[in-house]
């Protein structure tokens, strides 16, 4: 089902919960892609391609023929004409598996919100001739698909078959996926990042000093932003098992306050270590979350 | 301290709902699954608040009441012999007296009832004690009580019976007061000449353990010769146009010496008629046979009265002699015929009980005021006479009067009156060879009941040799059948009386029955049968229960509309029936009952004679240890039918009713609870406005 929002004007917003009836994740992903793409024709990010870059300084080594000799006829130096999307990346999904995933109260669990984008980027990494995989955790690495240009069926596959079931724990698995990427990669992270900030930012800065680029998407559901429960009830934890009892009236103003905490927190710690943070809520169309990539992906063009 | 019911802790688990209360307020079973407690765990307060015990003392006033709740439903006693000492040590005492005729044996009544004087004099204040007159029953007056005058009152009227001696009842009566009483000591007193007759009806009951059962015997150790009239029968005859009477009577002596002399007499509606002296020897018995005299119009009270020795209930016996006992019975045959008569009047010839009162007509000359004096008609190869004789007969039996038609070569039945006949009868059919043999449909019936017993008359050696075919309706039933199916004996109702026919003939013309051994009774059940007749009951036992609507001697008696009175034999009047209840009355004396319906224009009364059963005459004795012993389930002497009987848990409990105190006390703790739990909560609103 399609709504109507009056931030992206031309976009097709697409209900997570619609997509949650399409079985088939390549086919949701051609089709939220390619429906947003079209939506987007007059929009300013389209330019992430093959444009020019920067000179540099001709160093030993370097190919005589990216050598810009009209510059050299001009300046009698050596320079080196750079382009931007002269080399295809590796784009890699490194998904959070944990039990807290599958909880959704609208129909659509983060899991498969998470899916869903997830199934979206590599679709677009796709055609942008990027090589993609995918990187499944808990408390420990589950699944691994290198990135590869032929790998977006097996990363298809292990989106779909992704099945959480252990408890979770960032700094581990992310350390050890460290080891992976010995080529500098996109790095998307989805996760609901049920941790204090810091320690959060230490399981992700070892990625980020290895030289990637870090995207962390922080999904999480209403029911979790929101804390809409009414009646005193015993909650329990999804992953640890445990037992509290709550009086849902009196600490929600809290709750959503603490989660609100938690997300600024993130923010700021991600900003000062220059990685990409975004807040999903499950409830929000997926395009949301595309725009925010291609938004990401743009600044970071810039910045280069 | 013990626990009748300790299951009952396992309540003690909800102990823990005030605990849950506290802890979690409202809180729900439902449990939520949320992914992460983490940012709840950072708000301590309001998730944990509930979780801390903020009213100590009213946790515990309610974990109290609850504990003192589940304790008083678990009923807890104490076993301890201290404890129990204390609350016990009073009795709970049956005095069963034997009221039976026996006891009227010399003294034997008075001491029985000084000896139960004696135990009630006897008991502690504390003691419970039930006063319990028995015979073949057993009756109590009030239970369980200690009111000692009133006991002592009871003793005062009671009145010796004239029934048997059983103790079954009586002993399972005590039974009954000992399980439901919680004295802790039982003891029972038995005061009886110990009869053995009554040691059968007690086999099966058994006093509670610890019951102490005392004999109280009140038989001689010498007993006396017991001389019993054992019955009496009646030969009757007819002199001078009127029916005699002579009585026979029987005596037995039931004692170790020969009584000399003893002096018997007959006395007819209360007045001796003859007196006459015999011998009896030691544990013998005698005959004796008194003058005939006449019989009255209605049923004479007589009695044989020996000389009274020490046990006069069975001295006499009382009985009825009626007259009347005769069946008038109108063979009507064919004119000239008088042999086709002959074996039938043979058979009639020797009845005695009840007589038959033959009239032989021939078909021509029977009048109407034979057939109206008549109880049964048999018409013996003859049709329904025409006319006013027809007419009578009809009437005869609507009113309840019998016909037997005997089937032979003459009958021709008028056709009007078919109506009389249970079917249509054909022209004689012959067999051949040795001829037909009798199968009988119903044994049960009247007429063939008597033949049922194996040597009691085969029915199968008459030969039939000719009969004629009988069509019987639907609703006639057929009694006997010849063996090639056709029916040989057919009963019809009509009216109130009763029509049966015969297929074949009643002399030996066309079969050889009347030549047979079982003719002469075959005959005397067909006509008893067809004139209702009913044996008369000469007495009956004391004890009895008499329903006068079943009783045949009460037959003349409106049992449902009249106004009966009883004179019993103590001239007591009582009225029975009326008001459209039938009349019952209990036989409980020796003698006559005179029963009178007095809004009868001719007042006629009904006498019914009562005698003893004898077999309470038999004075033989048991050991009263064995009795004791039958009874407690205890060998005489045991130590345990000395002690003071082991209280039962539940006896113990109900003595000392715990339950009750803790049941008040949760309900004070709870009454508190409320008041501490109204204060407090108004406290906290008045804090959080």
């Amino acid at each position: 089902m399609a709504t109507v929002s009056t931030v992206s004007p031309g976009a097709r917003f697409i209900d997570p919960q619609v997509l949650a009836r399409i079985g088939n994740l390549e086919l949701v992903a051609k089709w939220v892609v390619e429906g947003f793409i079209n939506g987007l024709h007059k929009a300013p990010y389209l330019g992430v391609s093959v444009d020019f870059a920067e000179h540099r300084a001709y160093m030993p080594g370097d190919d005589i023929r990216r050598v810009d000799w009209r510059l050299y006829a001009r300046t009698d130096r050596y320079y080196v004409k750079q382009f931007e999307a002269d080399t295809n990346t590796n784009f890699s999904v490194l998904f959070d598996v944990s039990k807290s995933m599958s909880f959704g109260s609208r129909g659509v669990t983060k899991i498969d919100y998470g899916r869903f984008l997830a199934a979206c980027l590599c679709y677009i990494s796709t055609k942008q001739r990027d090589r993609v995989g995918i990187v499944t955790f808990d408390d420990d690495i589950v699944e691994r698909v290198p990135p590869s240009a032929k790998h977006f069926d097996v990363t298809m596959h292990t989106l779909d078959q992704m099945d959480p079931g252990r408890p979770g724990a960032l700094g581990p698995p992310l350390y050890k996926a460290t080891e992976f990427f010995k080529r500098r990669s996109m790095l998307v992270i989805i996760s609901d990042f049920y941790d204090e900030p810091e320690k959060v930012l230490e399981a992700v800065k070892p990625l980020r000093f290895a030289g990637n680029d870090v995207i962390m998407f922080h999904v999480l559901d209403p029911a979790e932003v929101d804390f809409p429960y009414d009646d005193s009830s015993s909650f329990q934890d999804l992953e640890t098992g445990r037992k509290i009892p709550v009086v849902p009236d009196k600490l929600r103003e809290q709750y959503r306050e603490l989660v609100q905490e938690h997300i600024q927190a993130l923010t700021g710690l991600c900003s000062q270590n220059r990685i990409d943070y975004a807040f999903l809520n499950t409830k929000a169309p997926l395009d949301h979350a595309l725009f925010k990539y291609l938004a990401m992906r743009h600044k970071m063009t810039k910045v280069r | 301290m013990s626990f009748l019911v300790p299951l009952f802790f396992a309540a003690l688990v909800a102990l823990g709902v005030p605990v849950l209360i506290h802890m979690i307020q409202r809180q729900r079973t439902e449990v939520i699954e949320f992914p992460s407690l983490m940012f709840v765990r950072k708000i301590p307060f309001h998730s944990l608040r509930r979780q801390r015990v903020r009213h100590w003392f009213l946790l515990l006033l309610r974990c109290a009441a609850l504990a003192l709740l589940v304790a008083a439903f678990a009923r807890p006693f104490f076993q301890s012999a201290v404890l129990v000492a204390v609350t016990g040590g009073s009795r709970e005492v049956v005095i069963m007296v034997d009221r039976s005729y026996s006891m009227g044996y010399g003294n034997r009544w008075d001491r029985a009832l000084d000896a139960a004087r004696d135990v009630v004099r006897d008991l502690d204040p504390d003691d419970q004690a039930t006063l319990v007159f028995f015979d073949s029953g057993a009756q109590s007056g009030a239970r369980s009580t200690r009111d000692r005058a009133s006991l002592l009152a009871a003793i005062d009227r009671a009145e010796r019976g004239a029934d048997t001696t059983r103790y079954g009842p009586a002993l399972e009566l005590a039974q009954g007061i000992f399980e439901e009483s919680d004295q802790p000591r039982l003891q029972a007193f038995l005061i009886t000449d110990f009869q053995r007759i009554g040691v059968d009806s007690a086999a099966s009951t058994l006093l509670p353990p610890g019951t102490v059962l005392t004999a109280v015997s009140v038989a001689e150790e010498n007993e006396t010769p017991n001389i019993v009239v054992a019955g009496a029968s009646v030969q009757r005859d007819i002199f001078s146009g009127r029916e005699r009477a002579v009585v026979t009577a029987r005596l037995a002596n039931r004692g170790n010496e020969t009584v000399d002399n003893l002096q018997v007499a007959l006395e007819l509606s209360g007045q001796e008629f003859e007196s006459l002296s015999v011998t009896v020897e030691a544990n013998s018995s005698a005959t004796l046979t008194f003058a005939p005299f006449t019989l009255e119009d209605t049923a004479m009270p007589v009695s044989v009265r020996a000389a009274a020795d020490r046990l006069p209930d069975d001295d006499v016996f009382h009985f009825t002699v009626a007259p009347g006992d005769v069946v008038p019975v109108l063979v009507v045959g064919r004119a000239g015929a008088t042999d086709a008569n002959l074996y039938l009047l043979a058979a009639l010839a020797p009845g005695s009980r009840p007589s038959f009162s033959v009239t032989v007509r021939s078909v021509d000359q029977v009048t109407t005021a034979d057939v109206a004096a008549a109880g049964v008609v048999v018409l013996n190869d003859v049709g329904l006479p025409s006319g006013q004789i027809g007419a009578a007969i009809a009437r005869l039996v609507e009113s309840g009067g019998g016909l037997w038609v005997v089937l032979g070569e003459q009958v021709r039945w008028p056709e009007d009156d078919r109506g009389l006949l249970p079917g249509t009868f054909g022209e004689p059919a012959d067999r051949d060879g040795r001829g037909g043999t009798l199968v009988v449909n119903d044994y049960s019936h009247p007429v063939f009941e008597v033949f049922s017993a194996p040597r009691s008359g085969d029915l199968t050696t008459p030969r039939f040799f000719r009969y004629r075919p009988l069509d019987v309706r639907p609703d006639t039933a057929v009694l006997a059948r010849f063996d090639n199916g056709a029916v040989a004996l057919a009963e019809h109702t009509v009216g109130e009386g009763r029509v049966l026919i015969w297929t074949s003939t009643i002399d030996s013309f066309w079969n050889d029955f009347a030549l047979k051994p079982i003719y002469p009774p075959f005959v005397h059940k067909i006509v008893e049968h067809l004139a209702a007749y009913t044996p008369p009951t000469p007495y009956l036992t004391a004890g009895q229960f008499l329903d006068l609507g079943q009783y045949p001697g009460a037959a003349e008696l409106d049992v449902l509309g009249g106004n009966l009175v009883v004179r019993d034999p103590s001239e007591d009047r009582v009225d029975v029936g009326g008001d459209g209840r039938a009349g019952f009355i209990e036989l409980t004396d020796q003698g006559f009952y005179e029963i009178r319906d007095t809004d009868a224009a001719d007042s006629a009364s009904v006498m019914i004679a009562v005698n003893v059963d004898l077999a309470e005459s038999n004075l033989e004795r048991v050991d009263p240890q064995e009795l004791v012993a039958a009874a407690t389930g205890r060998a005489v002497g045991d130590r345990a039918a000395t002690t003071e009987r082991e209280l039962r848990p539940e006896d113990l409990e109900r003595r000392q009713t715990l339950w009750w105190y803790l049941l008040i006390g949760a309900l004070g703790f709870l009454a508190g609870e409320t008041v501490v739990s109204n204060r407090l909560s108004r406290t906290e609103l008045d804090a959080d406005e």
